[in-house]
């Protein structure tokens, strides 16, 4: 039987409501954060399966690690762009455990060491050397732990997901038939763009290495393609305006320059200049002009002596 | 020397056993209490070396157990499957295992229809197997059930005997509705446990399931709480 409760029964069982208003602001912090994680999972993901793949790399036992076909270096180097270095040691790991050279593009055995002894002596450049048996039995030979290690040390430290700015460089090969993968790698858009450019005027090209040139600074900023740009990426389109009217020059005159010895450094001071107006005899002679014209308007100017004369004909003609 | 080898094997193969036994498999009686001059007789070479490829076995989980972890019948499923299968034991004799005798265990185990697999390794498997071991649920390889790994080290001493390990009961998904429905809670709500912890690891509790842990209390004589795996 199972257990009665005493007490009232709920309408409606008592669970937390899960209908609260959602804070935007924290929707977004936990979809950040969810985001990263699952970003994260999906780089693991694959990571594990190139190590999965490159185990029993490469497929054709005759392959030459000295000189890989195009196909095959592709595929080494493709997924490696994700890898840290501590990944790839897991691969030479794997790659040991299931008995092969720890170089992926080696299909030969690796080497096994004369004898189980933990420690071997090895006779090196640097004289005699004690080295464990483990790491004697890495690579097939010295060749191809020269071209594992030259591959090892291009790899970016930074877990693929934090690295800003999508897929890194390119890694490179020591291979001897270097300039074939250039051509077959479809990452090499530098040298798949050369020979069209070519036939191309050279403004053209000009403009094709901007955008080009663009295009890696947007990666570098973080950008994806199709996004919005953060850039204004229309370079200043700037007008060139020519001064074609110029004039043969002429020569400075002395005309309309009567003030120039006022002149400091090219400025005639203009208070200076009035009171000069009012004492130079010329002014005189254009006022008395000025007067000529106005005629009997400027009653203002009359002189008292003047006033004093009219006023004693008045006089004189009344008496 | 090779007897020390071949005693702690022993140790060893009884823990496994007691543990099938404790998930529910059905384990004979004999085969729980063998004795380690019989386990040297039948897993011992000549050389006085123990011989692991003998050792292998598989167990069929009881009816008791299945019940467990099937879910309750409902009216569109009447006969629910349970969720649960044979299991197969293997004891790996390889140093290093990694990815790729991890992934010959899960093709073998799918050829031979086990639901799942538990692989003992002398020594810790590689950092990327064990990350293969982690995404593989969801990876289409590998048995239904899953792959569990453990260290011989660890099985040397059976750690649920110990007298500060309470006693650990997985509930069925129909005791759990009804805990859940008793206590007014959501599974959330309960307090936790990890799919990593030894005793989890133990009785290969899955995510999701809730254990009943059962300790000595002073006051009340018996405390009993609840946990779900994660």
């Amino acid at each position: 039987m199972s257990p009665t409760s005493i007490l009232k029964k709920p309408s409606a069982p008592n669970l937390p409501s899960t209908d609260k208003a959602v804070n935007p602001r924290h929707l977004e912090v936990a979809l950040h954060h969810a985001n990263i994680i699952e970003n994260q999972k999906n780089v693991e993901k694959e990571i594990l399966k190139a190590i999965l793949d490159l185990m029993d790399f490469p497929t054709d036992p005759k392959a030459d690690p000295a000189r890989p076909s195009p196909a095959d270096a592709a595929a080494f180097c493709n997924p490696l762009n994700l890898f840290q270095p501590s990944d790839y040691d897991s691969l030479i790991e794997e790659r040991n455990l299931a008995e092969h050279c720890g170089y992926a593009l080696c299909p030969r055995p690796r080497k096994k060491a004369r004898n189980n002894a933990r420690r071997h002596l090895i006779t090196t450049e640097n004289g005699v050397q004690v080295v464990e048996k483990k790491a004697l039995e890495v690579w097939c030979s010295d060749d191809c732990a020269r071209r594992a290690m030259y591959v090892k040390v291009q790899l970016n430290e930074e877990p693929a997901w934090l690295r800003r700015g999508g897929v890194g460089q390119k890694i490179e090969l020591m291979a001897e038939n270097q300039g074939e993968h250039q051509i077959a790698l479809p990452l090499r858009l530098k040298g798949t763009n050369a020979p069209a450019t070519e036939q191309m005027s050279e403004e053209d090209a000009a403009w094709a290495m901007r955008d080009e040139a663009l295009a890696e600074l947007a990666q570098e900023r973080g950008e994806k393609p199709g996004q919005l740009s953060k850039a204004n990426d229309v370079l200043i389109a700037a007008e060139i305006k020519e001064n074609t009217d110029s004039k043969t020059p002429i020569a400075p005159s002395a005309e309309g320059m009567g003030h120039s010895h006022f002149a400091i450094e090219g400025h005639v001071p203009k208070a200076d200049l009035k009171k000069e107006h009012d004492s130079s005899e010329e002014e005189y002679e254009a006022e008395d002009g000025d007067e000529d014209q106005e005629g009997e308007d400027a009653d203002d100017d009359w002189d008292i002596a003047e006033m004093v004369e009219d006023e004693l004909d008045a006089v004189l003609q009344d008496t | 020397m090779d007897n020390a080898n071949l005693s702690r094997m022993w140790r060893v193969f009884k823990t496994t056993k007691e543990m099938c036994a404790d998930r529910g498999y059905s384990v004979p009686e004999h085969e729980l209490n063998i004795t380690f001059d019989e386990f040297k007789q039948e897993y011992g070479r000549d050389d006085g070396d123990v011989d692991r490829t003998k050792m292998n076995y598989s167990c069929q989980p009881s009816e008791s157990m299945l019940l467990k972890y099937s879910d309750p019948p409902t009216e569109k499923n009447p006969n629910p499957e349970p969720q649960i299968g044979t299991i197969w034991v293997e004891f790996n004799g390889d140093d290093n295992a990694g990815l790729k005798h991890l992934r010959d265990y899960m093709h073998f185990l799918n050829q031979g229809n086990f639901y799942s697999g538990i692989m003992i390794t002398p020594k810790q498997m590689t950092g990327m197997a064990l990350r293969f071991l982690r995404t593989s649920t969801t990876i289409d390889e590998g048995p239904k059930g899953g792959v569990e790994v453990f260290v011989e080290q660890d099985l040397l001493v059976n750690i649920t005997k110990h007298e500060l390990v309470p006693k650990h009961v997985l509930l069925s998904a129909e005791e759990k509705k009804q805990l859940l429905s008793r206590y007014r809670l959501r599974e959330t709500q309960l307090p936790r446990i990890q799919q990593s912890d030894p005793v989890a690891k133990y009785l290969g509790l899955r995510r999701g399931q809730v254990v009943k842990i059962i300790r000595k209390s002073e006051t009340a004589g018996r405390y009993a709480s609840y946990r779900w795996c994660i």
